[in-house]
């Protein structure tokens, strides 16, 4: 069994997670504090994993199982902590100043992208009916907000936020697109996502350090 | 034979153990010097023993080594070499200099290793899956090297490299996510639907639309990696912060590396969708990538050299994606050729760039001047890197780069061979002018408050050879290069342009 129809119910639950998923990056769009930016992706995480295990459940996948497991763990739980405890406590982060658009034009963008994501997969890519049909053009607005708020925010934090994002939103497309990548690759791209997070991690705090505030817009030293 | 292909990776690692085992600089780099040889025989080896063969294949199509890869495998082994030997004596000259504590030069010999060794593993997989975990885990190793001096400017630098690759990279997911997807008509099973072979014996089945989002996203994804314009904004910074063995190796491994990618898509696309979209894409993406490199080579006397290396690296990952735009054989054989000689040249000059950094404390070419007066054979080497790199005869750079514009000419249009011309003629007047006013003038004097250069950075005979061994060997291989090509050699690259 490789498809899931649109209107079976794991293809249902399916949809609404991808639905709430992508509320949730708008809600980290529209958020100018940054305890919030990571409550919004942890949340999107538990709420990613649940899907992981509707699809694992609907494949018969022990694979997936296993999957969304690690999501629940590392994602939902270990990214966030550790953001919240490294990062923001120990800087003593608060309001997010480093914007360059005022959050209401970012959230215009943010639905244009996301019309455009529809416009982009929906018509032509993928055969009707089935639930990944509806899931990828969510996946890919998800990975455009992502992208999106990786460009507005200037501040170091705030931008590997919208880069875990981004690799929600391809997760999502992932695990809806038919069966799944293989687990190793599975496995590895999970490895890589830690490992970036651990580096990022210490040149924010490195930077931070040196800066005293680790604004983007203040790293202007190196140019042309 | 499969033993050889894990040798290959596994070579590198010798400097990473052994740094991880806390050894000090020199024996780690020796350690680090010898896995990368070993590497490179495994390589030739390699070459040589699949000449006339079918692509070695095993654990389920996550190895697969073709002629393309041996011919990647071969050219990346080559520039970890040099890049190794030369970082001996750099690194025992930063530490004794006081520039780098004990820890960093282990950590440096850590990463180096690891670096180079998922390099050479991602071009030995055949799992368009793997492949993105490799460059991803490749791009996170190197950026601790970027970030190694732990100055505002190189961290600053590395968290800029490490933010936009990885957006990158993971946009290359999202492309190959829709290759898989346009595979899902074939019924193959999930794992083969990820690798390369059995895609590209079905690519004329594939869902087009789906594989022409898949292929773009892949282009503009690994093209972040390879430093295509306009996503290219990373290399500058992350080429002039890291110490020069490690650009060495960003500029002719990693690079080269993502093009490998780009051209494993490129030969499903072009099977899949018909010549014509892949071509106009490589061609934009490739003309875009010469402008803006040769744009900043002009911009300013007196900048970085490192950065002026940096964007000539633009510049030429520019033309190799020109070259795969005008496609037919005689472009895929001059972008496979050009790929070999810039990375061996680019790895001359970043090495040289080193030890001119070292023995004159700067990295601004307005605070060298005299250097063939003054260190003749670090200026000689300078000269003749950089007449290597912009093309003149009787380098390598030249046969590779008159191909190309030959495939130009062969094609509908000249206007485009014609306005690569013109903008290489360009780029040759930029980068001299730097280059020669770093070489040639009045050496600077004590007088003048700066480091004069002729003091001599390393301490033994032997450390002083690993500045000008791998420099000297780089040089030869280019003049032999630009000479005559080895029968193997032809014949691999041939082997190569048949796959596309």
């Amino acid at each position: 069994m490789q498809h899931l129809s649109a209107t079976s119910a794991p293809g249902v639950l399916l949809d609404l997670s991808g639905v709430v998923i992508l509320l949730l990056a708008f809600a980290c769009l529209g958020s100018k504090l940054f305890n919030r930016y990571v409550a919004y992706y942890g949340a999107q995480s538990v709420v990613l994993s649940f899907a992981a295990g509707v699809a694992a459940y609907a494949f018969h996948s022990p694979e997936l199982w296993a999957l969304a497991v690690l999501t629940l763990a590392i994602k939902g739980i270990g990214i966030p902590v550790a953001a919240r405890r490294l990062l923001i406590r120990r800087l003593d982060l608060k309001r997010d100043a480093a914007l360059s658009t005022g959050l209401s034009t970012s959230l215009i963008a943010g639905g244009g992208l996301t019309a455009f994501a529809y416009l982009v997969t929906r018509p032509q890519l993928l055969p009707h009916g089935l639930v990944a049909a509806a899931v990828v053009p969510l996946s890919t607005a998800v990975i455009l907000l992502g992208a999106l708020a990786m460009v507005v925010r200037r501040h170091t934090v705030a931008q590997l936020i919208g880069w875990l994002i981004v690799e929600n939103g391809v997760f999502l497309g992932a695990i809806t697109l038919v069966a799944t990548f293989p687990f190793i690759v599975e496995a590895g791209i999970f490895l890589d996502i830690v490992a970036g997070v651990m580096i990022m991690l210490v040149f924010v705090s490195g930077l931070t350090r040196q800066l005293a505030s680790a604004s983007a817009a203040e790293l202007k030293e190196l140019q042309g | 034979m499969t033993i050889l292909a894990y040798l290959l990776i596994a070579g590198p690692l010798a400097g990473t153990v052994a740094a991880a085992c806390g050894a000090r600089a020199r024996p780690a780099g020796w350690a680090g010097a010898v896995g990368a040889g070993v590497s490179l025989v495994a390589a030739i080896w390699l070459v040589i023993a699949q000449l006339h063969k079918a692509p070695l294949r095993g654990l389920d199509g996550f190895l697969y080594v073709d002629s393309l890869s041996c011919f990647f495998l071969l050219t990346v082994a080559a520039v970890t070499l040099l890049a190794a030997v030369g970082s001996v004596g750099y690194l025992t000259a930063e530490q004794e200099a006081g520039r780098l504590s004990a820890f960093q030069v282990r950590l440096y010999f850590v990463f180096f290793g690891l670096f180079a060794a998922l390099m050479l593993a991602s071009l030995e997989t055949g799992n368009l899956g793997l492949l993105f975990v490799l460059i991803e885990a490749s791009t996170l190793a190197s950026a601790a090297l970027v970030g190694l001096e732990g100055k505002p400017g190189s961290l600053e630098a590395a968290w800029k490299y490490v933010i936009i690759s990885s957006l990158g990279v993971t946009i290359a997911l999202a492309g190959t996510l829709f290759l898989f997807y346009s595979a899902s008509g074939l019924h193959l099973a999930a794992n083969l639907r990820l690798t390369w072979p059995d895609l590209f014996a079905h690519a004329h089945a594939l869902a087009p639309a789906s594989l022409r989002l898949g292929f773009l996203l892949a282009v503009v994804g690994y093209g972040t990696k390879v430093g295509l314009a306009p996503m290219h904004t990373w290399l500058p910074d992350a080429h002039a912060e890291a110490p020069s063995p490690a650009s060495a190796m960003l500029s002719a491994a990693l690079l080269n590396t993502g093009m490998y990618a780009i051209i494993r898509f490129l030969a499903i696309a072009n099977v899949g969708l018909g010549g014509e979209f892949p071509r106009v894409v490589l061609l934009v993406f490739g003309f875009l990538s010469v402008v803006i490199g040769v744009l900043f080579m002009v911009r300013r006397r007196g900048m970085n050299f490192k950065r002026l290396f940096a964007y000539s690296s633009v510049e030429h990952m520019g033309i190799i994606a020109v070259a795969l735009g005008f496609g037919g054989v005689l472009g895929l054989y001059g972008a496979l050729l050009h790929t070999l000689n810039h990375a061996i040249a680019k790895a001359v000059l970043f090495l040289t760039s080193g030890d001119i950094a070292i023995r004159y404390k700067t990295r601004e070419s307005g605070g060298v001047r005299g250097l063939i007066a003054a260190v003749p054979v670090t200026g000689a080497a300078l000269l003749l890197g950089t007449f290597a790199v912009l093309g003149s005869p009787p380098f390598g750079l030249f046969l590779s780069e008159l191909t190309i514009v030959r495939a130009g000419f062969a094609g509908a249009s000249p206007v485009l061979p014609l306005l690569l011309l013109g903008l290489l003629a360009v780029a040759f007047i930029a980068f001299a002018r730097t280059a020669s006013g770093m070489v040639t003038g009045e050496p600077l004097t004590v007088s003048d408050g700066q480091a004069t250069g002729r003091a001599s950075p390393y301490r033994g005979r032997l450390t002083r050879l690993t500045a000008v061994a791998p420099v000297a060997a780089g040089l030869a291989v280019l003049l032999v290069l630009g000479l005559w090509i080895p029968g193997i050699l032809n014949t691999v690259i041939m082997h190569s342009t048949a796959v596309l």
